[in-house]
């Protein structure tokens, strides 16, 4: 049931997208919400009294306006985007409710990740080479030229170049490709996609909350391996480039003149202390980073997502909820995308080693529904989540690293 | 500093920072809104698992009873409601290999023992309720009490650990002198209907005879009771009175004069018939006896005149049968072979030359493996079989299913035993000695050879002899006629149950749900018409003559449909207070159940014969949803009374037919009054 008690003067707000986390979060908090969501939806909000308009997140359309304008009617102020795929409808929405065109044009910008790099660098931001993809040719010729740039001779290693899908979000459909024989694996039905040179870094996520047009709270996520385990805050490591970051999000929100709201980058950091950006989401990051946030701080990241986008809210009521960065963390909160290592499994067996770990909170893996584990070729879906918590960022570290070693399921 | 080596030994667990996250999560399903509490259960129930792996955990979790039931770990499940829990369910759920069922299984135990001893006052069970609830959890899973550790637990691995530790820790709070009475009053209700399997009963009573040996168990003054389960099994006469084993007693019938035998055979008698059970030094001595001294095999059996009379005429074959299948191992065959002589069916031309080609059956490869798998390999097979053999024409209703699906040919087998001994001997042979069995479908022959897959995929062992023989192939064959059949409309058991059970099972059939739409359907009518087939005030004073195959709505104790089942009606007659009930057989292991809304069935004290379940008529017709008839017998509706009609109809309407009324049928009915 819905207990909410809301405050009429502040702002009402449209969650786009189904997150029970979420729900659950603007139900606590005081600013009136509504739900919208596909359909299926729909029994479960009635039953438990949730706010909610149905509406089913297709491409974009001659229908869109309907729901910007049921909204504007229903008096909400701000709608937030809650997944990938809802991104351009809140900016649509939103340019309707604020009457603010432009803002459609930027969520457009932050959808498509061969745009967004052009602006990047149009900004004067720092990006690798990129290029988008049409068909396989393109693909060879592209890992061939990133190669001869890098001055490699015939018979000389290849470095690596990415290949991501336009409009996913993070590791949906990521491949790494070395050789032009990979090329051949690649289905028909993914392209176009967007190619990127590789950078030999250290890759982090960075998650910034912004109010009027000034950061309000950047956390930095430390990826121990990229899809497979994350932990905030972050070591003194990653840590020391803290000030050098938080200058590339002023840069990034110039260049993509971004007034209120989330973002959700993702960098390298190369030897030489360079940044390079590579690429920006306008929505919650995946790999429960947010319950992570909640667990190290104590805030509820979802509600301060409220909070960014309502223009109802004032500079002082962001002051007050959030914490200072890192040193009001009560300790480091990290987990681990369990995927498993044998072609085989029968059970689930959480190892003694980590469930015994001081560490270690819990885990939501489930037991396997098939024996066979389908090989994976992109960067697939991890099987469930373990959940660590600790005062040592080292510890968390190379225990979230040893995790790797480790068989879940046997 | 970082000094942690990953990889090194498992590090040892640190309970209080343990016991600290489960308070977290706690917390966090406390804090909650009720939409999402559903996502925060899994971290409650992964803390709890393995606080509980932990020494103290059953403390820790009992202390924080009343904290997890309002934090909400019980909403939307049957744990939810303790009033409607079931002991006997229990045992299911701590052998889950699920862990969150164990776990939420062990909370449910905690919390009614935190009732029990008064520290949680919980609103809908009182503290002796939840101390009745819980002494016969501990009698129910004694094997964990006690450490036995069987096929079910080896499968659920370190979870096992829990669920033996929850029941020492509550048997501990409630005192093992509980557990043992209330389970010596179970054995009771279970001897008296009489069943063929006794192997869980047997383990129960050397479990408590290994309780009551022990000097370290204090017992008080409980288990006085058990004196004669344990001595019917392990000393049921004076010269095995203190269980000296077979050899030794062996010796001792050597010396013994003829005063001294006959004292023992009726001691064995006596034994025998007061529990049902038979005491392995019964087997030795009636093997002794047979050499020269078989005329004690009367006092032996414990025979009244009419089964003597069967013994005297059919003294041969008896021996044979006795030579043949009565060993220590199978002494329960004893018990079958007494009941037998007395039903007289040796007299039925076919039966006894059926029974010498019983005792000289050779077994096919398959019969061979699956009677070695589950009874061993002493004796062989054959006697095995022989024993099961004289226990079913014994013990007609003493049939169970077993673990398995398979009522309709646990019926079969019981309805044959009864009413057609020697139909069930050839089955038998055909099963045992050819592993085929054919029947014929309206003319269509049906082979269990050559029939795909039955109802159960695969039957268990836990059955007696001639079941775990013949079942796998009747239940074939069932499931075969039942694809035969699978295109006609309406319900299948119309034309198979007659032509699966044999002539006497009525080609006429009623049923009161539509098939397709899964409503009820003229139940008024189907409630007179089964009145003027069965009750003997509404068709003339007739006493049914031949079983009747019947289906059955069964319930839960909180009245919920849980699933169609097969029985068989025996008779309809007057109880010894003057009220009208319905005798069926029940081919499910334990027949005493509560199927909710008062209706429990009984299966003694109300005239019922060993094995036979019970209620009253109106009661039982509330769950009937078959019946056969004789089509050319069929009378008028019966005019029964309005009253009771409408108390039959509410009856359906309050349990298994609450969803199952078609919508006119409410909008007739008049506004409830209450």
């Amino acid at each position: 049931m819905s207990e909410q008690k809301y405050n009429s003067d502040k702002g009402y707000v449209a969650l786009l997208g189904w997150s029970l986390s979420a729900v659950e979060a603007a139900d606590k908090f005081d600013r009136r919400y509504v739900v919208v969501a596909p359909d299926w939806a729909e029994a479960y909000c009635k039953e438990h009294d949730i706010p909610y308009v149905p509406w089913n997140f297709e491409r974009l359309n001659d229908r869109s306006v309907e729901i910007a304008q049921t909204l504007k009617e229903m008096g909400v102020d701000v709608s937030i985007p809650l997944f990938e795929e809802t991104v351009e409808w809140a900016g649509a929405i939103n340019s309707v409710l604020m009457d603010k065109p432009k803002l459609f044009g930027q969520a457009m910008l932050l959808r498509d990740k061969a745009l967004m790099k052009r602006r990047a660098q149009l900004g004067g931001i720092r990006v690798g080479i990129f290029e988008e993809a049409h068909d396989k040719g393109d693909v060879i010729r592209f890992l061939k030229r990133v190669n001869q740039t890098l001055l490699k001779l015939d018979g000389d290693p290849n470095d690596p170049i990415h290949l991501k899908a336009f409009d996913k979000a993070g590791c949906l459909g990521h491949r790494v490709i070395r050789t032009p024989d990979e090329v051949d694996t690649i289905p028909e039905e993914e392209f176009p996609v967007l190619m990127e040179s590789h950078l030999d870094g250290w890759e982090f996520a960075v998650e910034a909350w912004i109010h009027n047009g000034k950061i309000a709270f950047l956390n930095i996520s430390e990826y121990v391996t990229l899809g497979y385990s994350v932990f905030v805050p972050a070591t003194p490591d990653l840590e020391k480039y803290r000030d050098q970051i938080r200058g590339e999000i002023e840069k990034l929100i110039k260049t993509f003149d971004i007034d209120f709201g989330f973002v959700h980058p993702e960098y390298f950091v190369t030897s030489d202390s360079t940044m390079y950006f590579g690429e920006v989401a306008y929505r919650p990051p995946g790999f429960k980073v947010f319950e992570l946030l909640e667990r190290a701080y104590g805030f509820n990241a979802y509600q301060g997502l409220i909070l960014s986008f309502d223009p109802k809210t004032t500079a002082e009521e962001i002051k007050a909820f959030f914490p200072k960065e890192v040193v009001d963390a009560k300790g480091y909160a990290g987990c681990f995308g369990v995927y498993p290592r044998r072609r085989v499994v029968s059970k689930l067996e959480i190892p003694e080693e980590t469930e015994n770990h001081d560490y270690f909170e819990s885990h939501e893996l489930t037991p396997p529904l098939e024996e066979t584990v389908t090989k994976r070729t992109a960067f697939g879906t991890h099987w469930g989540l373990v959940y660590f918590f600790g005062d040592d960022p080292y510890t968390m570290r190379d225990l979230l690293k040893h995790q790797e070693e480790l068989d879940f399921y046997v | 500093m970082n000094d942690h080596q990953p990889g090194s030994a498992v590090p040892a667990v640190n309970f209080d920072k343990l016991v600290q996250k489960l308070d977290d999560s706690i917390q966090v399903l406390e804090e909650s809104r009720s939409f999402a509490k559903t996502g925060k259960l899994p971290r409650v129930f992964d803390i709890a698992r393995r606080v509980l792996m932990q020494p103290e955990g059953c403390r820790v979790i009992e202390e924080r009873a009343q904290r997890l039931e309002s934090a909400g770990v019980y909403l939307g499940t049957d744990w939810a409601d303790p009033g409607i829990l079931l002991p006997t369910l229990t045992t299911y759920s701590l052998q889950s290999q699920n862990a969150d069922t164990v776990v939420i299984e062990a909370f449910s135990e905690l919390r009614l023992l935190a009732v029990a001893r008064g520290a949680y006052l919980h609103p809908s069970v009182s503290a002796e309720q939840a101390h009745h609830y819980l002494t016969q959890v501990l009698a129910i899973n004694l094997g964990l009490l006690f450490g036995m550790v069987g096929e079910a637990e080896r499968e659920q691995g370190k979870l096992s650990q829990i669920s033996q530790s929850v029941v020492q820790y509550v048997a501990h709070h409630i005192g093992y002198e509980h557990v043992i009475d209330s389970l010596i009053e179970e054995i009771w209700r279970i001897l008296q209907q009489r069943p063929i399997r006794v192997s869980d009963v047997r383990k129960m009573i050397t479990q408590i005879a290994i309780c009551r040996a022990d000097p370290q168990a204090d017992l008080g003054g409980a288990g006085r009771g058990a004196d004669r389960l344990i001595s019917s099994l392990y000393g049921p006469t004076r010269a095995c009175s203190e269980d000296p084993g077979t050899v030794v007693y062996e010796q001792r019938l050597e010396s013994m004069d003829a005063q001294a035998l006959q004292n023992e055979a009726t001691g064995f008698a006596r034994a025998m018939h007061d529990t049902g059970l038979v005491s392995p030094y019964h087997a030795s001595f009636v093997r002794f006896i047979l050499d020269d001294q078989d005329a004690l095999l009367t006092e032996a059996l414990g025979l009244s005149s009419t089964g003597r009379d069967c013994l005297l005429c059919y003294r041969e074959l008896v021996c044979t049968l006795i030579r043949e299948g009565v060993y220590p191992e199978t002494a329960q065959g004893l018990y079958g072979m007494a009941l037998m002589l007395e039903r007289g069916i040796l007299y039925q031309p076919p039966v006894a030359p059926a029974l010498w080609r019983q005792a000289r059956l050779s077994l096919c490869p398959d019969a061979r493996e699956r009677l070695q798998l589950a009874y061993g390999y002493h004796p062989q097979p054959g006697a095995w079989l022989v024993q099961g053999v004289l226990n079913m024409l014994g013990q007609p209703l003493g049939v169970g299913q077993g673990n398995n699906p398979t009522c309709q040919s646990a019926r079969a087998l019981s309805m044959w035993a009864y009413n057609d001994p020697d139909y069930l001997l050839q089955m038998v042979a055909w099963a045992a000695r050819d592993n085929e069995i054919i029947m014929h479908f309206e003319g269509k022959s049906v082979s269990s050879a050559h029939s795909r897959s039955g109802v159960a995929s695969e039957v268990t062992l836990d059955l007696d002899p001639v079941s775990l023989v013949v079942v796998p192939h009747l239940d074939r064959i069932y499931a075969e006629m039942g694809r035969m059949v699978s295109h006609r409309e309406g319900d299948p058991h119309r034309w198979v149950n007659p032509e699966f059970h044999g002539w006497s099972a009525g080609r006429g059939f009623a049923i009161n749900v539509d098939v397709a739409t899964g409503k009820l359907d003229d139940l008024e009518g189907f409630i007179r018409h089964f009145y003027a087939s069965y009750h003997p005030y509404y068709n003339g004073n007739q006493p049914l003559i031949h079983p009747q195959p019947a289906g059955v709505a069964v319930t839960d104790s909180a009245a919920r449909f849980i699933g169609w089942h097969a029985i068989t009606i025996l008779r309809v007659a007057l109880d010894p207070e003057g009220l009208m009930r319905v005798y069926f057989f029940n081919p499910n292991n334990d027949s005493g159940q509560n199927w909710g809304d008062d209706v429990r069935v009984s299966t003694a004290g109300y005239g019922e014969r060993f094995g036979e379940s019970s209620l009253p008529f109106e009661q039982f017709t509330s769950r009937l949803y078959i019946f056969h008839y004789d089509p050319l017998e069929r009378g008028e509706p019966a005019d029964v009374g309005d009253d009771e009609l409408q108390r039959v109809v509410a009856g359906v309407h309050r349990s298994w037919g609450k969803d199952r009324v078609p919508a006119e049928a409410l909008q007739a009915q008049p506004p409830p009054t209450q």
